[in-house]
């Protein structure tokens, strides 16, 4: 088990450097000065001395190797340096915003989980029912509307016309929870329906599959209750699927924040990214997307260990 | 060669949707005359007319025009990315599947690395270098998702190449290339199409996503996003605005989904089917009084059973009758689609639900209540016995114990099923049966996981386990064909013993398809041929003097029953010739004519009835008293 | 059987094989070794049966002699040539002499070719048979093993598992080979079915006096078919001789026990009962690699490998004792 946590550790470590790596080459690849490119693109005009002050800003007039060494090392003090439009630590910026997004997605996967679960077992269970039918439909419709759809149709039905919750902003929790939670309920529901979805039709998938595997047959010719049969030898081995397709998809739950920050206009990252890519300020979009990157591998990593613990065989492979 | 690939039905309406779909927005200017990006003001919000069929947006443009020609950038986009990351990430899997080393390291990491970045955000990071456009969309979206491509073409052309039939070709000399292109491709074709319909609909969704943030395709040039964007200010004014594109965007990703679903059901059948837990209740069509013979633990009588709607239901078994004796080892002997399964599986009142019981009685001694009829006893009823009157072992001792839990949780969990008593107690119990069935170090074993015992181990847990509650009839479903030769021989003497000297009053039905083993362990054997038993007796009588010509042709195919013949010597086996007919395929008559060396015109016209030749041997056959032993 | 050739047809010397385990050390892959010092030779017209229990690398000699996988080192001369160090184009060559039958009749045809073309594949690889004379070899191949001739233009999921056994032979034979791997050929058949493929096999071998190496688990189906007998334990050679007398006067005791473990119709032999548990090929015991479960250990079996003995009776054993059965 030691070996196993190593091992699953130190390849979070690598994968984390890879991603920094590729993240720092992307500018290194692009053809032409990247700080003429960021000050020009969208059609600007600019100037030798903006072009050189940005070079300067952005240490893009040093040698490569330098750039490298000294891009891991602030990552790794977690110094991501100046926003280069308004010139805010970047750090901070993002340490203030990040709580927001995070809630955000919190509040969504729980309410994924907490629907897609039990349905999807319970579709598995009834397979061919009306239940089933009917879920699987609604669900097959879930995962094709893009969540910026559902914001605006929330945000028209919702807000519009029943005029029962904001259609958007924030309110900090300590100033008042009623309305922080209020806010909350549009983008939390937006963000989850996607990945309720997958939750539902994975949930489903896998415990059509266990149903099939001769120990079910085993532990009911034991005389086990059904419903012991269902919990210990049907759900338990169906959760580890599950958890880690709920783990690959956090990549695209961190994506439909950004939309969905958008739409609700909700003060997290991903506003930070919006305007950032806006204003091709680069620095800023780079830290953001190692920060997101970063949430992602730790996330899997512990998706991992959590599945290790479902399935002692997975410590062998 | 014949290429003809003939579609699947449930493959039709998808299809056509599909089609129609990316055909439509192509066939723009046929349905419209108007150009999408011409702006008339004094007409902005104009409702539907006979002109403009969805109305006028905020800039008074053609919303129809504008949703085929967003429709045109948006499909584009989509799949000109979505093939670009197809081609170029097969040929990368296919590349590391066949040169493997560092290939392979960089094929499977590749896509480990790619799904690290959350696809929108780095279309994000392009944009913010590149600027926004449809070019630099197409770019992103190959490079995001060619790895995904490479990941499953490796790893199905590993799974394909690890095929016997592809060995088979590598065998032959056929041409590496030849191989690749002719066998494993389309061997992988179906995997890869559904990460194709997948990766359309993702595409799109992030196109239309960027282009909502005003970050994708760059305007004058209309895109579904940008039509939502637009009209979000002006929705409590105009909401029509805002769900045309909605509808448009929804209703095409729901189509590739939709068509990407029923393409994995053609290409992967599974369903529901397999589900061991969904079972077919027991009935009872006896009008007797559910009574046993006095040294009887269980009977079977009349059994049928049969699967397929009811209009046109295939017999799979039919007249069954057995009667199990304690302290008696009955075998069930014949080949795959016999019916001996099905048999044993019935007496658990375990069959599958698309098998349904429609004749017959089946009875059980119980440990308290005296003689049970499981037709007439509830769910519950059967859940108490099971594993406490009569308990099973199947086939596969690898899969038969649950590999997440620890062997001595399976096995305290079927004690305190029917045995309520303290956790301690039944640990004890629990590892005093293991190591009556022989398990060393049972102790450390209590606390070990399946995956780390061998299959004859297994075989021993389980039958440690069928035990624990002392059943008075315990199901060995053909319990050593996994097995190797040495360890059956040992599993075989462990039921021996146990039956001698642990389980007082057990009878055995032991089910097996090899006479060498059921000629050590039984007493009586019942052989059965296409869902019918055609001999029944005495081990010693039966497999000395076999009355039915399929058994005396079983005996006869076995290399074990003739050590005298040797091939090189020109002798043969007395193989039978043909294959058992499938259920729904009997013959009339006899079900063994055909392949019988003895049948004759009348074997044709009615079912023999199964006859005594003695007291205690019967024989389903005709021609049973002319059979002269050899 | 030998035949007028004095040379062996195929010899296998030294043969070495490891694969790399699931499991892994923090850097490095384990390595299992499944076949060690493996000797062998079959000569023209001649049957030669493996026999073995899982684990004992029986499958692995029969790709290892075809080379569908390559080996650690050792040697496999076949017809005269070194199959692992020819080059390839020599190779595709001979793969016209040398065949092989898999067990899983089910994995072993491509679902999406007919008959025809899986045939076919065959005599276009090597040019055989081409334009007019194609038809009649189909069809002739189509009898030789005894199925009808307008199952050419089916598909694989239209056969039972018999005939699709019997296609799996056609396409070996269609190149008129030499030689053939029969890999578990008749393993996954019901009883009446196998003895159908064994007296087919056995058939072609008196017609064509092809050479066989026959692998299989089941002892009286090997005893049936094969001229001698070989026998295999973690992958060592255990004992070698001629069929009947390996089956009725064991001399080895791994054979001698495998030989009465075995379910008998006749009268049973007396067990010989192995004591232990099998030892895992990633941890081999020393010396003997049997003596972990031998009745008839002594200590010496420990310490040294015992080597494969010419016996007086022609046959070859690994044991040291010759005071035992």
């Amino acid at each position: 088990m030691t070996a196993f946590l190593l091992r699953r550790s130190l390849a979070a470590l690598v994968m984390l450097l890879v991603v920094g790596t590729i993240i720092f080459s992307l500018l290194i690849i692009v053809p032409g000065d990247p700080a003429e490119l960021l000050l020009t693109t969208g059609g600007g005009t600019t100037t030798p001395e903006a072009v050189a002050a940005l070079r300067e800003t952005m240490g893009l007039d040093q040698p490569v190797l330098i750039q490298y060494l000294q891009f891991l090392g602030d990552t790794l003090r977690l110094n991501f340096g100046t926003s280069i439009i308004d010139g805010t630590e970047i750090s901070q910026a993002i340490g203030l915003r990040l709580p927001r997004t995070l809630e955000l997605i919190a509040a969504a996967a729980i309410l994924a989980l907490a629907i897609g679960i039990p349905s999807g077992t319970y579709a598995a269970l009834r397979a061919g029912s009306a239940f089933d039918v009917i879920t699987s439909g609604i669900m097959a419709l879930l995962t094709s509307v893009p969540v910026f759809v559902v914001g605006t149709l929330f945000i028209y039905v919702f807000a519009q016309i029943l005029k029962i919750l904001p259609a958007g902003g924030y309110t900090a929790l300590s100033d008042d929870p009623a309305a922080h939670f209020r806010a909350l309920i549009l983008p939390a529901v937006s963000v989850s329906l996607n990945l309720m979805a997958i939750v539902f039709r994975m949930t489903r998938a896998s415990v059509l599959e266990m149903r099939s595997h001769d120990w079910v047959r085993t532990a009911t010719a034991k005389g086990l209750r059904r419903k012991l049969v269902i919990r210990r030898h049907i759900l338990r081995n169906a959760m580890g699927p599950v958890i880690t397709v709920v783990g690959l998809q956090l990549g695209i739950l961190l994506g439909s924040t950004v939309l969905v920050e958008f739409v609700y206009n909700w003060p997290g990252l991903s506003g930070l990214l919006v305007t950032a890519v806006e204003q091709r300020d680069y620095p800023t979009v780079r830290a953001i997307i190692l920060t997101v990157a970063a949430i992602f591998i730790v996330i899997n990593l512990a998706i991992d260990i959590l599945y290790s613990v479902l399935d002692p065989r997975i410590r062998l492979k | 060669m014949n290429m003809s690939l003939p579609i699947p039905k449930r493959m039709v309406f998808p299809s056509i949707l599909l089609i129609l779909l990316i055909v439509t927005p192509f066939a723009a200017p046929l349905i419209t005359g108007d150009d999408p990006t011409a702006m008339a003001i004094p007409q902005r919000f104009a409702a539907p007319s006979f002109e403009h069929w969805l109305g006028q947006d905020e800039f008074g443009r053609d919303r129809l025009a504008r949703i085929l020609y967003g429709g045109q950038v948006s499909l584009t986009v989509a799949f000109v990315a979505t093939t670009i990351a197809a081609v170029v990430g097969t040929l990368f899997g296919l590349i590391g599947a066949y040169f493997r080393g560092p290939f392979e390291f960089f094929t499977t990491r590749l896509a480990d690395v790619v799904v690290c970045f959350p696809p929108i955000l780095l279309a994000l990071l392009v944009v913010t270098l590149f600027g926004p456009g449809a070019v630099t969309l197409i770019a992103v979206l190959s490079v995001l998702y060619f790895p995904a491509f490479a990941r499953i073409a490796f790893a199905e052309a590993l799974r394909v190449s690890a095929l016997d039939f592809v060995e088979a070709s590598r065998a032959l000399g056929t041409p590496s290339r030849r191989i690749v292109l002719r066998t494993v491709l389309p061997n992988i074709a179906g995997p890869l199409s559904i990460q194709y319909s997948l990766t359309a609909a993702a595409a799109i969704t992030i196109e239309s996503g960027l282009s909502f943030l005003g970050l994708g395709v760059v305007p004058p040039a209309p895109s579904w996003g940008q039509m939502i964007r637009g009209a979000r200010a002006f929705m409590n004014q105009e909401p029509l605005g805002i769900l045309i594109p909605c509808i448009a965007l929804t209703l095409t990703i729901y189509i590739i989904n939709f068509f990407c679903d029923r393409l994995r059901d053609a290409l992967d059948p599974k369903g529901a089917q397999g589900a061991k837990d969904a079972i077919s209740q027991p009935v009872t069509t006896s009008q007797k009084a559910p009574d046993l013979p006095s040294d009887a633990v269980a009977s079977v009588r009349d059994l049928r059973l049969v699967t397929g709607p009811a209009s046109q239901s295939v017999d799979l078994i039919a007249d069954v009758s057995l009667t199990l004796r304690a302290n008696e080892c009955t075998a069930l002997v014949g080949e795959s689609g016999s019916g001996k399964s099905l048999t044993s599986l019935a007496l658990m009142g375990l069959l599958p639900d698309v098998i349904r019981q429609e004749n017959g009685q089946l009875l059980l001694r119980s440990k308290s209540d005296g003689v049970v009829d499981l037709g007439k006893t509830t769910a519950q009823g059967l859940e108490k016995l099971r594993g406490n009157d009569i308990a099973m072992i199947f086939q596969e001792p690898m899969t038969s114990l649950n590999p997440v839990h620890k062997i001595g949780f399976q096995m305290v969990e079927a004690i305190l099923a029917h045995r309520p008593m303290p956790k301690d107690q039944a640990r004890n119990e629990a590892i005093e049966l293991l190591e009556l069935v022989g398990i060393n170090e049972a102790a450390r074993r209590f606390d070990g996981y399946p995956h780390e015992l061998s299959g004859g181990m297994r075989q021993r847990v389980m039958i440690a386990m069928a035990l624990s509650c002392q059943p008075k009839l315990l199901i060995a479903d053909e319990p050593t064909t996994a097995l190797d030769v040495t360890i059956q021989a040992e599993v075989i003497e462990l039921l021996q013993r146990l039956q001698r000297e642990y389980a007082d009053g057990l009878g055995l039905l032991f089910i097996s398809h090899n006479l060498g083993i059921v000629s050590e362990i039984a007493d009586r054997v019942v052989v059965m041929y296409s869902g019918k038993i055609v001999e029944e007796g005495p081990t010693d009588v039966v497999l000395n003097a076999p009355k039915h010509p399929y058994t005396r042709a079983l005996m006869g195919s076995m290399p074990a029953a003739h050590t005298d013949l040797h091939s090189s010597r020109n002798d043969r086996l007395a193989a039978i010739s043909g294959t058992p007919p499938l259920p729904m395929a009997r013959p009339s008559g006899c079900a063994f004519r055909d392949r019988c060396p003895m049948a004759i015109a009348a074997c044709a016209e009615h079912i023999p009835s199964l006859d005594n030749v003695s007291d205690v041997h019967s024989v389903r056959c005709i021609r049973a008293d002319e059979v002269v032993t050899a | 059987m030998t035949g007028l050739n004095p040379q062996p047809l195929l010899q296998v010397k030294g043969l070495n094989k490891s694969f790399p385990t699931g499991k892994q050390g923090i850097f490095r892959r384990q390595m299992m070794q499944v076949l060690r010092d493996v000797e062998l030779y079959v000569n023209h017209g001649e049957v030669l049966g493996l026999v073995g229990e899982s684990g004992s690398g029986k499958s692995t000699i029969g790709k290892a002699v075809l080379r569908l996988l390559d080996i650690d080192s050792g040697s496999v001369t076949f017809d005269g040539h070194d199959i692992h160090t020819i080059d390839r184009e020599t190779l595709r060559g001979l793969r016209k002499d040398m065949q092989i039958i898999f067990q899983d009749p089910y994995a072993s045809l491509d679902p999406r070719k007919t008959i025809h073309a899986v045939l076919s594949e065959a005599l276009d690889t090597h040019q055989l048979h081409t334009g007019n004379a194609r038809q009649p070899r189909l069809l002739e191949l189509m009898n030789m093993v005894g199925l009808d001739p307008s199952f050419l233009s089916r598909k694989p999921h239209e056969f039972s598992g018999g005939q699709r056994q019997r296609i799996g032979i056609a396409r070996a034979l269609a190149v008129e080979p030499k030689f053939i791997v029969a890999d578990e050929a008749v393993s996954a058949l019901d009883v009446s079915i196998q003895a159908q493929i064994l007296n087919l096999l056995a058939d072609l071998r008196a017609k064509t006096g092809i050479s066989i190496l026959f692998i299989s688990h089941d002892l009286s189906v090997v005893r049936f078919i094969s001229d001698r007998v070989m026998v295999l334990y973690l992958g060592r050679v255990m004992e070698v001789g001629p069929a009947d007398e390996i089956h009725f006067a064991p001399k080895h005791p791994y054979t001698a026990a495998l030989v009465s473990a075995e379910p008998s119709l006749g009268e049973q032999r007396e067990r010989i009962h192995l004591t232990g548990e099998i030892a895992s090929p990633l941890n081999p015991p020393s010396g003997c690699v049997f003596r972990t479960r031998c009745p008839f250990a002594l200590d010496e079996c420990a310490a040294i490998v015992p080597e494969l003995r010419d016996m007086p009776d022609g046959r070859q054993k690994a044991c040291i004792r010759d005071d035992i059965l």
